[in-house]
């Protein structure tokens, strides 16, 4: 005990520059270790997607999400494949949980893809049990809302709610998420349904654009 | 030079609230940072200048948004005179009455582009623009103290 003692006050400047060396190196390794668990992360989606992509029916193109719309009023994403890419204005864009969104601009090398919690977003959708009609909307909040859902509709919370296939756009039976409460429209003529998306998309980094 | 760094920090608050900002939302909604930037020119710096950085930052913020070119190019520099103005008549050293008077320009500045996108045929229904004019006026607003001290730092 008291050896080592002394030895680190005869050896003190050594040892000051080792901590220095080793504090540096520490630095550099967490650097290093945080890069490779984004890599990891990265692709452990990008196998979700290419799984996804090569057992689905349709032809698909991945991009990456480069950035988002800096206003309030609008869930608006930039993507990095453009119009060089074969990406053009109205394709649907969807992840393996389900849709979310529709490109809105195409641009040569980006574009942009409107959410679908965008308050300008609307799709026919069907609730996949009862098979009951409604307009999905966005809020731009975490849910959506169903719209112009008969009063005596058959609905509950909890019902997976899918494209219906009416909007031509949208391929049909695309999820868009489930059921999570209903209410009654101010007019009481008629219901709506708040959706939970199947997306999470306030942290969307990756996307599948349907090309064909 | 100090004019030019805030140009500088000007396109950093841009690319900001298209990317990083995004994650710091509350409700979907995020602070303006570059009406803070807008706010700050006003008070801070000579009319030409505050008039050119607002135009350049609404411009900026047009070209990140979606069908609204030309709103935030016209309506920044409006607000810029207006605190001009404004901060002549009153004084805005205290940083309470500089978030109040933020709070009440995002307000306006909020429902006069919803007029205009209403023009425009882009309805939003009353309870999500109630809701997000609000939250983005506050935020905004609460945000203002720690923008106007990273500026100064930087300047």
């Amino acid at each position: 005990m008291i050896k080592r003692e002394i030895g680190g006050i005869i050896f003190y400047h050594r040892n000051l520059i080792q901590n220095e060396r080793l504090e540096k190196e520490a630095g550099f390794l967490r650097q290093r270790l945080n890069t490779a668990k984004e890599i990891y992360l990265e692709n452990k989606r990008l196998k979700g997607l290419l799984y996804f992509k090569q057992k689905s029916a349709y032809k698909m193109t991945a991009v990456r999400v480069i950035g988002r719309s800096a206003d309030n009023w609008s869930s608006v994403v930039v993507i990095d494949k453009g119009g060089f890419n074969g990406i053009k204005r109205g394709f649907v864009a969807i992840t393996p949980s389900g849709l979310s969104g529709r490109v809105i601009e195409a641009a040569d090398y980006t574009s942009r893809v409107r959410l679908i919690n965008d308050p300008n977003f609307a799709v026919s959708a069907i609730v996949q049990r009862s098979r009951q009609e409604g307009l999905v909307c966005g809020t731009l909040g975490r849910s959506l809302i169903m719209k112009y859902l008969p009063k005596d509709c058959d609905i509950r919370a909890g019902d997976v709610v899918v494209t219906s296939g009416l909007t031509e756009a949208y391929p049909k039976g695309l999820l868009i998420g489930s059921v999570v409460n209903i209410g009654e429209e101010f007019s009481g003529l008629s219901r709506y349904a708040m959706i939970k998306p199947a997306v999470g998309l306030s942290d969307i980094e990756e996307l599948l654009i349907i090309i064909q | 030079m100090k004019n030019w760094i805030f140009l500088g920090i000007i396109i950093i608050c841009a690319l900001l609230q298209a990317t990083a900002l995004n994650s710091v939302s509350i409700f979907g909604v995020k602070p303006d940072l570059l009406f803070i930037g807008v706010f700050y020119a006003s008070i801070f710096f000579g009319v030409a200048w505050a008039v050119s950085l607002s135009i350049f930052a609404g411009f900026l913020k047009d070209m990140l948004c979606v069908n609204t070119f030309g709103v935030n190019t016209l309506l920044f520099p409006l607000f810029c005179l207006i605190l001009i103005k404004l901060s002549r008549e009153i004084s805005l050293d205290n940083n309470f009455i500089r978030m109040l008077s933020l709070f009440i320009l995002v307000l306006i500045n909020d429902i006069i582009a919803r007029v205009i996108f209403l023009f425009w045929g882009n309805f939003i229904s009353w309870g999500i623009f109630l809701r997000t004019t609000f939250l983005e006026a506050l935020y905004t607003a609460v945000v203002l103290p720690l923008v106007f001290k990273a500026i100064r730092r930087a300047l």
